[in-house]
């Protein structure tokens, strides 16, 4: 069996292998040969083709018998890559559909476009406004009933004894709020958990998340995030918000909704994949905006995390519609606060202002936070690491929806619990100041006329806690009370992050970071014997935040803009932004962004802006999937149904090529004329598109763009579509629907290269190509496509000269990663 | 040992407000003879009217320099009000009537018209830079807004509300339960004042929603809170450790259950690898190796 070089065909069994050798820098070197071939093994549904050598003797013999008739699996890790998501077809297809449309429509058409885009902009910016608006006012107004029964049950037992009765009331409302909130995500829409921004990130990266940016979704989430702020979790609404104005704005686009089976006939033309990602981050710059109040961060937001695509008048747009999504949130928020007509009170969270006298700062600070930086780089370093471990527990071991539900309710009784204890036993009191900045001030045990000042750090919402960390006098805190609280905090906010719970870790991270930046302030103000108030607490807290927010998500441009604009300062703007340099340069040394870290494990095929750096010598033909299912120009129908229903290979792009032989070795590869889609491909099989009928029915309607749009973007499975067996037999023409002109490359290309033309285009098929392709080729291109002649199969003739060989999807490239060891390759798992 | 506390809370109003009369006019030089004259009771009859009656001045009539001069009076009579009820603070008990008169000279001085129809309201207010009465009568009035006063006197400063002379009455019984059982044990003061405290506690919880507190109350009350808790140490005591230790601890040892159970009874999610189609994964291997040794 060993030593041996055999050619295998595709359908047959692929005997495989490869010892990679040991010590090689691939991770899969080692241990993918053993899987494949029991892969192989179920049955001939892998069609795998491979030129390869064996070489394994000993592996073969230990482990052959005792892996066999069951798949290999893996406990669930971070170098893989999950099936279950597709890309975004970002690409026009420009068929012949397709073009036929275009020359229909006027120049007036082409205006109106234009206005409903911006139209819908204004929609996306309005309803996220809106929804901003009713997150925050419902949790205002819960939260205050809840801490206004904690409350006065405290202030009863405190005084008749049995505050331990309180500490349960307390345990226990939390919790039962928190499995409210965490029974819908669990159970009804497990997308919505979470922050959402690491999956809107993996959509405006191109990667189609299923559920996304459903209806459902929405209403989960904004429910979700409601029930998890009011039940005491370490948590914020200011993540959710962002996927809230990602769903907005693909539901707004695409002027219908598939749950609610309506469908208002409006934006027709915003029905694909290329403009619903365009409004979708829109929406996303909206949600960012209406979170913080900061229109211009929400827009570069935008432009860091996912426009790969980026013109100028798409930016312009989501100004707009940033711009047009606080001031909602500004207008009804007046409303509510009664003072209609008063703009100028922008952001779920505010920061509030900072007065001029306080946030002047010094040379000579510079380097105090620049320190600070680096301190909230390795804290937040931490913070990553502690939550991977915890998330790779919780996907392995957590994952039955009631166990999720149970965990959710544990941490909101523990976190209600710690809040309590270090409540009780803090001997910091301070006198209620005169205008009440305290919005639920505790007694307990202090003097009358005295709060509590742990109490007003733990028993708040956690907008209010920044706020007042940010704001208060000097001397509001003392520094054992804020040690304790980051301490305490910065773990729970770690044990909350990555519950089945929909929540932010924005605003946790800037309390962990604003408490012991205030911390610092207070420090330093002590060290310095002298009167001076040049370390204004306020200011370090500020600093703190937004060095422990950029050691843990990362971001950069958009989070100093961010930053700047919550806190209405644009003087700033320097200090933030040395910190969140220092932050993410510390932190990058040790562990990525939280972001990163769950789409990581989530298995997402995610491109990063270059390829790996040492990966120019690996070319296309290794990258590529080979061979490739292919179709002919003229198709049977039982064929397409078959490779459809193929569950094994679940291909979506098939590149339709001239006569390919059913038997054929692999050796002599199909010329192509073209690209066509699974779910082109579905709809023609419903509307049953076929060359017969065709001829039998006159009046058959001719299929329009307006078929396939409609069934999109939830194409029906193909087993929901019956094909009787007679119309197996039928043919199917795709010339008319393929796209005649996909992407290809030669297959010397150097991946670095595949990738540029990925992240730049957007692609989601690339095709590899043979050498031997001719001039004449690319001519034919810019004819004007002619078809349903008799001329036609000439012309095809010259079309076909390219032969395909392989084909190049995301998930080819995306496995390719700089890991500690050198590149790396991810595997491929079903999830 | 409450007197000293109280002597230095009062030592830091005195300042404050002190501060507040000086610092405003120390910024204007030219008035520091005025300022002496406010704080000298008895030098002021006659040291004004010399100063003001000056002859050389064509525009001011003798009307406006009368009202000029009772302006003068009064404001002293306020200021001279205002200190010594600084500590404790009484300033809207005792002053209520003499900012009465004195926001009464200033309005005659504004807005009325003397005989011929003349007005002084320029020529007093606004002939200068300076603008000194003006200046003055804004000072006071910023005291007198900030301290809440109007809210603890009738409308045209006529009394006490009834709120107030209320909140007095029983603000006085609980300071006398505290004088009857100072000397002996606190904890019996504790016990016995404990409903007239109760109730006085609640009556400025209830001023306090309605927003009818001014200085006064607020500083008999805080004074009142501070002895209570600070002198007598009758707050409440933190004596339910061992219950809360139980039972937080409890709730804190059930996330390690929760996360032990599902450690070994739940079952490990595995993930099935698929093979991806690959034209030569051996060649490639080999490539990788070559290139990278």
């Amino acid at each position: 069996m060993s030593n041996i070089t055999k050619k295998v065909s595709w359908s047959s069994r692929p005997d495989e292998s490869g010892a990679a050798g040991e010590g090689t820098p691939l991770l899969n070197g080692s241990e993918q040969p053993r899987h494949s071939r029991q892969l192989s093994e179920e049955g001939s549904l892998f069609q795998i083709g491979r030129l390869s050598t064996v070489d394994l003797e000993e592996e073969r013999t230990s482990d052959e018998d005792s892996l066999r008739g069951r798949p290999k699996e893996i406990p669930h890790n971070e170098k893989l890559l999950s099936l279950k998501y597709e890309s975004l077809d970002y690409d026009n297809i420009e068929n012949q559909l397709f073009l036929e449309e275009e020359r229909r429509m006027s120049h007036m058409g082409f205006r109106c476009l234009e206005i409903s885009r911006w139209v819908v902009c204004g929609l996306i910016g309005f309803l996220t406004g809106l929804i901003a608006c009713f997150i925050d006012i419902a949790v205002e107004q819960l939260a205050g009933i809840k801490y206004q029964v904690v409350k006065e049950n405290i202030e009863k037992f405190t005084e008749v004894g049995g505050l331990s009765i309180s500490l349960i009331l307390w345990a226990v409302l939390n919790s039962a709020i928190v499995m409210l909130g965490a029974i819908i995500v669990a159970f009804f829409e497990p997308i919505a958990a979470g922050s959402g921004i690491p999956q809107i990130k993996c959509y405006l990266n191109g990667v189609k998340i299923p559920r996304v940016v459903r209806l459902k979704t929405l209403v989960v989430k904004v429910c979700g995030v409601i029930c998890s702020v009011v039940g005491g979790l370490a948590v914020g609404k200011e993540g959710p918000m962002i996927h809230s104005g990602a769903v907005v704005a693909a539901g707004v686009s695409q002027g219908r909704s598939t749950s609610l089976k309506r469908d208002f006939k409006i934006f027709e033309y915003f029905r694909r994949d290329t403009e619903k990602r365009d409004f979708v981050s829109a929406g996303a710059a909206a949600g960012v905006s209406a979170a913080f109040g900061a229109p211009v961060g929400g827009v570069l937001f935008s432009l860091e995390e996912g426009a790969s695509f980026w013109n100028q008048m798409l930016t312009w747009r989501i100004f707009f519609a940033s711009m047009i999504s606080t001031f909602t949130l500004n207008f009804f928020l007046s409303i509510y606060h009664k003072n209609p007509g008063d703009l100028s009170n922008p952001g779920l969270i505010n920061f509030g202002r900072f007065e001029t006298d306080s946030v002047t700062y010094n040379l000579y600070e510079i380097p105090l936070f620049i320190a600070m930086g680096a301190i909230g780089g390795l804290l937040g370093a931490l913070f990553n690491v502690l939550n991977y471990w915890l998330t790779i527990f919780r996907i392995r071991y957590v994952h039955r929806p009631c166990l999720q539900v149970m965990e959710a309710m544990l941490v909101a009784a523990v976190t209600a619990t710690v809040s309590f204890t270090m409540i009780y036993f803090s001997n910091d009191c301070q006198p209620l100041g005169p205008e009440h900045t305290e919005e639920y001030p505790l007694q307990l045990f202090c003097a009358d006329g005295e709060y509590n000042s742990m109490a007003t750090a733990f028993f708040n919402t956690p907008e209010r806690s920044v706020r007042s960390l940010f704001h208060n006098q000097p001397g509001t805190y003392n520094p054992l009370t804020l040690g304790l609280f980051t301490l305490t905090y910065f773990f729970l906010a770690c044990w909350t992050y990555g519950l089945s719970v929909s929540a932010g870790v924005f605003i946790p991270s800037l309390l962990i970071g604003a408490a012991w930046g205030r911390l610092c302030g207070i420090l330093l103000a002590s060290l310095t014997s002298s009167s001076s108030i040049w370390a204004d607490p306020g200011k370090y807290a500020l600093i703190g935040a937004a060095a422990q927010l950029g050691g843990i998500v990362r971001m950069t441009l958009s989070l100093t803009v961010i930053m700047v604009e919550a806190t209405g300062n644009v003087t700033y703007g320097l200090p933030i932004m040395l910190v969140l340099m220092t932050a993410k340069i510390v932190g990058d040394y040790f562990q990525e962004g939280l972001y990163d870290i769950h789409i990581k494990l989530q298995s997402v095929p995610f491109l990063h802006w270059e390829a790996p750096a040492t990966s120019h010598w690996l070319t296309a033909r290794e990258v590529m999937s080979s061979p490739v299912t292919c179709l002919n120009r003229l198709e049977k129908v039982g064929t397409i149904v078959d490779i459809l229903s193929n569950t094994s290979t679940n291909h979506n792009g098939f590149p339709v090529v001239e006569l390919v032989t059913e038997n054929d070795e692999g050796g002599n590869p199909a010329k192509l004329c073209g690209l066509i889609l699974r779910s082109q491909l579905i709809v023609l099989l419903k509307h049953k598109v076929f060359v017969e009928l065709a001829r039998s029915r006159l009046t058959h309607r001719k299929l329009q763009l307006k078929d396939f749009r409609d069934a999109y973007p939830r194409f029906p499975p193909i087993q929901s579509i019956h094909v009787s067996q007679d119309e197996r037999e039928c043919m199917m023409d795709l010339r008319e629907f393929m796209n005649p002109t996909p992407y290809t490359v030669p297959q010397d290309t150097s991946l670095p290269r595949v990738f540029k033309l990925f992240r730049a285009l957007g692609l989601r098929h690339l095709v590899v190509v043979d050498d031997e392709n001719r001039v004449g080729v690319v001519l034919f291109f810019f004819s004007p496509p002619v078809t349903r002649l008799p001329l036609d199969v000439i012309l095809m003739h010259f079309f076909v000269t390219l032969q395909v060989i392989g084909l190049v999807t995301r998930k080819d490239l995306a496995r390719y990663h700089l890991g500690k060891h050198g590149l790396e390759e991810l595997q491929l798992a079903q999830t | 040992m409450s007197l000293l506390k109280n002597s230095l809370f009062s030592a830091v109003l005195v300042i404050n407000v002190y501060s507040l009369v000086y610092g405003e006019l120390d910024s204007a030089p030219s008035v520091s003879p005025a300022a002496a004259a406010v704080f000298k009771p008895g030098a002021d009859s006659a040291f004004p009217l010399s100063l003001l009656s000056s002859p050389d001045d064509p525009y001011s009539s003798d009307y406006c320099t009368d009202l000029l001069h009772i302006f003068g009076q009064r404001y002293v009579t306020y200021v001279n009000c205002l200190v010594p009820a600084a500590r404790p603070v009484k300033v809207c008990q005792n002053c209520f009537s003499s900012y009465g008169s004195f926001v009464e000279i200033y309005r005659n001085i504004s807005d009325e018209k003397g005989p011929g129809n003349e007005s002084c309201r320029d020529q007093l207010l606004r002939s200068d830079r300076l603008m000194l009465v003006y200046l003055l009568y804004n000072n006071l009035k910023d005291l007198w807004g900030r301290s809440n006063c109007d809210q603890c006197i009738t409308e045209n400063f006529h009394s006490l509300t009834n709120d107030t002379l209320y909140f007095m009455t029983v603000h006085n019984q609980t300071i006398s339960c505290f004088q009857k059982y100072e000397q002996g044990n606190h904890t019996d003061l504790c016990k016995n004042c404990k409903p007239f405290y109760k109730d006085l506690n609640e009556l400025y919880s209830g001023m306090e929603k309605n927003q009818t507190l001014c200085i006064d109350i607020e500083d008999a009350m805080n004074m009142t809170r501070r002895q209570w808790s600070k002198s007598f140490n009758c707050s409440l005591p933190r004596e339910e450790t061992v219950p809360v230790i139980a039972v937080s601890s409890f709730m804190v040892f059930l996330p390690i259950i929760f996360y032990l159970s599902s450690f070994l009874h739940s079952e490990q999610k595995k993930r099935k690898l698929i093979h991806p189609k690959r034209a030569r994964s051996y060649t490639s291997m080999m490539n990788i190796q070559d290139k990278l040794s």
